[in-house]
């Protein structure tokens, strides 16, 4: 079941690329599913199990931090270049408005490799529109990955 | 999203959801507008590389070299003519090159410091543009606000548009683009409208209330050498933001209401009242005096 949903996703992505590529759409399968596998270990705490970011994502919290923001097509994770988004993953990220000084999105170069880190990414992906994610393959040409995550 | 946009959006399927372009749900009805008649001030704008203040009505351009003492109208074309002109825009580091924008007018460009102007329509879905930014710094980018769609974006000086985001919750009636730090991206708009200042970094990863100033702004402008600084123009007065818009404080206003806003690379801000007369203050808006007297 989850094999069926991983292919048409990547078919979505334009991952699963060529007729005699079943090699290179096992390979995008693999590369998925360690993403979902990071995201589940790293990123659904915060971010929640599906995607579906904080209750009160909107507005800051009581300590006056923006929550951890959906990562599904409600949210705006998908306005960002690729290079955006790794950025922000690698670098970790707080709202330069939030009252408390900590990056409330934790850096996660120091402890995920780059290609995980672009896994995790790509893995996001599959929880947008087809036009959401038309969208932010057009942003990533002007903000793509950096050589280190190619 | 709200409940309603996420209903919507939910209930729209892939093709109409592609029409909508990068699921931005729903367009908002747009409010009624009033049509300013004859000399009332619609924009203003400075050029810095030619040091030029730029002044619109509904219906004309003009240009002032000395501080705003003397004025000369621009040519228009006849384009400018089938709606009212609502924002004058200057590409980032000069060289010329100016943006006029209105409903009924969609965007217009010139090359030449206001002498020659053509469309620059492309991919709009309308020449309903109510608001018109420029980019702080990159010289081709710009954002133009199209009522009930939302706000475009040109990396080619308006060779072609594409929609990047629905704008936030209450449409924009002035918007500014400014180089303020902080930004995930590369910069900040501040968008005029009927319940306050609206701030979102440029990446359009949300909008959200600046300040809580909670009443109809006409005006918003930011002081490009301390970009924290942002001043709005409300019904009820004249505010100073020094930090990018988190609070706001009242100071002083050169007329019962001011319409348009402008702030020089060296601090002066100029406020135009509604009959067209404009006021410069060089001190942070603590004392005004008559431009150009
Ligand atoms: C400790 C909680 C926490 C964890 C764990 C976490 N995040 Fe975040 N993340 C946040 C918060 C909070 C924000 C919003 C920061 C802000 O804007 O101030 C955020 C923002 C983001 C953004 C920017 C979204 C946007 O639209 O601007 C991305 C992308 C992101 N996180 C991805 C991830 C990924 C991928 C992981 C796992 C590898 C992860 N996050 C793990 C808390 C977390």
């Amino acid at each position: 079941m989850r094999n069926v949903r991983t292919f048409s996703a990547l078919a979505l992505l334009g991952l699963a690329t060529t007729a005699h590529g079943g090699e290179s759409v096992s390979a995008n399968a693999r590369h998925l599913d360690t993403g979902h596998r990071v995201y589940r270990a790293q990123c659904g705490a915060c971010h929640g199990a599906q995607g579906e970011g904080a209750a009160r994502w909107e507005r800051p919290d009581g300590q006056g931090e923006l929550p951890p923001p959906p990562h599904d097509s409600r949210g705006h994770t998908w306005k960002h270049g690729d290079g955006m988004l790794y950025r922000i993953v690698r670098d970790g990220w707080r709202d330069p408005f939030n009252k408390t000084e900590r990056l409330t999105m934790p850096a996660f170069g120091p402890t995920l490799a780059p290609r995980d880190i672009r896994a995790v990414i790509d893995y996001l992906k599959t929880l947008w529109t087809p036009a959401q994610r038309r969208f932010q393959r057009e942003e990533s040409r002007r903000m793509p990955y950096p050589p280190e995550a190619r | 999203m709200t409940g309603a946009h996420r209903r919507l959006a939910s209930a729209l399927s892939g093709a109409a959801i592609a029409v909508l372009a990068a699921g931005l749900t729903t367009a908002h009805a747009a409010a009624p507008r009033s049509v300013p008649q004859g000399a009332e001030v619609t924009a203003l704008a400075f050029d810095g590389a030619s040091r030029t203040l730029l002044k619109t009505t509904a219906d004309a351009l003009y240009r002032s070299v000395d501080q705003g003492r003397d004025w000369t109208r621009l040519p228009l074309p006849a384009a400018a003519r089938r709606g009212h002109i609502a924002a004058v825009a200057v590409s980032a580091r000069g060289k010329g090159v100016l943006y006029l924008a209105g409903p009924g007018i969609g965007v217009l460009r010139s090359d030449d410091g206001g002498q020659h102007w053509s469309p620059r329509n492309q991919g709009l879905p309308g020449r309903e543009v109510v608001a018109l930014a420029a980019h702080a710094d990159q010289p081709g980018t710009l954002y133009a606000y199209v009522s009930s769609h939302g706000i475009y974006r040109s990396e080619n000086g308006g060779g072609h548009w594409r929609l990047m985001d629905r704008g936030p919750r209450t449409d924009i009636l002035q918007l500014i683009h400014s180089n303020m730090p902080g930004s995930m991206q590369t910069g900040w708009f501040f968008a005029a409208t009927a319940k306050g200042v609206s701030r979102s970094m440029d990446c359009f990863c949300g909008w959200r209330d600046a300040g809580g100033l909670g009443r109809g702004v006409r005006a918003v402008a930011y002081d490009p050498g301390q970009p924290r600084r942002v001043y709005a123009a409300t019904g009820e007065g004249l505010f100073l933001s020094t930090n990018g818009g988190e609070q706001w404080v009242r100071v002083n206003a050169p007329a019962a209401k001011v319409v348009a806003l402008a702030v020089t690379r060296s601090g002066a801000l100029y406020a135009a009242a509604p009959d067209g007369a404009l006021f410069r203050s060089v001190d942070q808006a603590r004392t005004w005096e008559a431009a150009g007297a």
